[in-house]
């Protein structure tokens, strides 16, 4: 699959949710080869160096007969507050596809369960796009979507999701929205109490809830694959900034590293060593914490 | 036109976006004798302008490297050169005798600078009578081209640059990452993993200049000028002061296409200016600074 360097037409800008907007761009070169799960990287600054590098985001969704595909961002810096403000009409360079999808279910025999936390709906909606259309196209039910955030108004709009048949869960932490739990308290729930049975899982979200689903999830017998994120310069592997450290099957004690610009960004989350990433979250600070700033 | 180690992969990655070989030569991630598995992450942090990395030099080794790396870089037919990495003066020798048996690498380019290990890089290239030894026990034990890899992080650059040719380096390129950190102050923790990290990128580019500019009167050398090019302006800010190549590095990962950007750039400058072969403009600088303005017509 080659990749390459296109001058991307933004074409339209939405936005969906508290922080979260959406860009349609226009990108004929990328587009008819790009997978779910794939990303590309996207240089923010227009002239100049600062921002200095680009960032990457997965494909939310593709068009392919139109040559579009979607992005879904989540403004958290400088870097995503100028992407929001781009208007349509503006290029933007773009570097894709990159990295490895999900991978597809064998057949609609599968209960695929796809699990988002926040704007880890990004890329889990362009494989519901893709699994609606083919493997599942007619086992709708067989599909369920478990979508959570903190609060209801970081939710993205809900009716076209409702409008592809699916088996919809919405939680939000505050109960401002659907029930009041996290994704994977609502997934666990439905779960354990054999309202859903599942062969496969697709995930994307926080590192906390990647954390708990990783932990949920193994020894279940559940094919599990999650998109994950860690901090990029090139997408290509070329920097090896992106590194997670990972299981050596050969050698569990050995310090491995993935990288996921290339190795992923979809991962099986039985390879990814969390107890190397979680203690680092987890360490208290030496004082009162700072609030309020 | 060379790529930087450590911005360029092993060549390969970028195969989709270039002709490598059209590059005057790729320099491939530092190589080390054993493979190194790199630091723990994060071991990126964006700065202004700049990027901040502690990847610990990752690399797959150079065994595999001769196996899987290199065949297939040559057939893109690459100008290829080796950044090689020891732990300890006969390492670098090791690495030097073994790369030398191979058929088909243009050139060595020893790193006596890399800020984020622990042992050897930096070690060695922040003191002269330390650097000068990897650079003999390296010339004792091959025939190619010798580069040396200089740190800015050293009170005086032009020191070791003498030390080093003294020793026997052909040619000495300038700068390796500037010793650098950030930290989160919500968090109050380090940005990176390791601390501490080598800072690249546009924001070190007035610092990579002066050191060029040091260099070039300390040494008879060749003298390859690194950081912050992003630009074919800024790839002649060196050549003017007498680099006499240049390494594009972080802009590689900005745009994959950087270097031969930079390179068709520096072709139209040179046209536009009357200038028929580059040689003609290197070290070609005046160091009579006028005042701005001075030169254009005032209508007072």
């Amino acid at each position: 699959m080659p990749r390459v360097l296109e001058k991307a037409k933004i074409l339209e800008t939405q936005r969906e949710a508290e922080g979260i907007h959406r860009l349609v761009l226009y990108a004929p070169r990328i587009v008819p080869t790009a997978r779910p799960g794939q990303f590309v990287m996207i240089r923010v600054a227009s002239e100049g160096s600062d921002p200095l590098l680009s960032r990457p985001f997965s494909f939310h969704r593709l068009h392919k007969d139109d040559g579009l595909f979607e992005i879904l961002l989540r403004v958290v810096g400088t870097g995503t507050r100028i992407l929001s403000q781009r208007p349509p009409g503006s290029t933007l360079d773009v570097v894709g596809p990159l990295g490895r999808g999900f991978t597809p279910p064998s057949g609609p025999g599968e209960t695929v369960a796809l699990v988002a936390g926040g704007i880890g709906i990004a890329p889990l909606w362009a494989l519901l796009d893709e699994l609606t259309a083919k493997t599942h196209k007619n086992h709708r039910d067989q599909l369920y979507v478990f979508y959570g955030a903190r609060t209801r108004t970081e939710l993205v709009p809900l009716s076209p999701l409702k409008r592809l048949g699916v088996s919809l869960v919405v939680s939000t932490d505050d109960g401002s929205a659907g029930e009041q739990a996290t994704v994977v308290e609502a997934l666990a729930r439905r779960h354990e109490t054999g309202m859903v049975p599942l062969d496969r899982l697709y995930a994307c979200g926080s590192l906390p809830m990647q954390v708990s689903l990783a932990r949920w999830a193994s020894g279940r017998g559940i094919l599990v694959e999650m998109s994950l994120e860690s901090m990029m310069a090139c997408g290509i592997g070329a920097c090896l900034g992106c590194a997670l450290p990972a299981v050596d099957p050969e050698d569990p004690q050995a310090e491995r590293y993935v990288h996921v610009c290339t190795d992923g960004p979809v991962f099986d989350p039985g390879r990814i060593r969390w107890d190397k990433i979680q203690p680092v979250m987890a360490r208290p600070l030496t004082s009162a914490s700072p609030s309020g700033l | 036109m060379l790529t930087a180690s450590g911005t360029f992969g092993y060549g390969l990655e970028f195969g989709d976006f270039v002709d490598l070989s059209r590059l005057g030569g790729v320099i491939v991630k530092g190589i080390s004798l054993r493979p190194r598995p790199g630091n723990p992450p994060p071991r990126l942090a964006e700065t202004p302008s700049g990027l901040l990395n502690a990847i610990g030099l990752e690399n797959v080794g150079v065994e595999k490297f001769l196996t899987d790396k290199l065949p297939p870089l040559l057939k893109r037919g690459a100008v290829v050169l080796v950044n090689i990495l020891g732990e300890s003066v006969e390492e670098y020798g090791e690495l030097a005798r073994i790369l030398s048996a191979e058929a088909g690498i243009a050139a060595l380019e020893i790193n006596i600078s890399c800020p984020n290990v622990k042992e050897g890089g930096m070690a060695f290239g922040t003191d002269a009578a330390a650097a000068a030894r990897v650079v003999a026990e390296v010339r004792k034990n091959t025939s190619l081209p010798l580069i040396t890899k200089l740190s800015p992080n050293v009170t005086s650059i032009a020191e070791i640059a003498r030390a080093v040719v003294e020793a026997g380096t052909d040619i000495v390129s300038c700068i390796n990452t500037v010793s650098a950190m950030a930290v989160d102050p919500f968090s109050r923790r380090p940005k990176l993993a390791n601390i501490i990290g080598g800072l690249s990128g546009p924001a070190v580019k007035p610092i990579a200049l002066r050191c060029v500019y040091e260099v070039v009167r300390a040494v008879s050398c060749p003298v390859i000028g690194i950081g912050g090019i992003r630009t074919a302006l800024d790839a002649l800010e060196f050549l003017v002061v007498g680099a006499c190549a240049v390494q594009v590095g972080t802009a590689n990962f900005v745009r994959p296409t950087a270097a031969l950007e930079i390179l068709d750039g520096i072709e139209r400058f040179l046209r536009t200016q009357g200038l028929r072969a580059v040689t003609d403009y290197i070290g070609t600088l005046d160091t009579q600074c006028r005042f701005p303005f001075a030169e254009e017509a005032c209508p007072v």
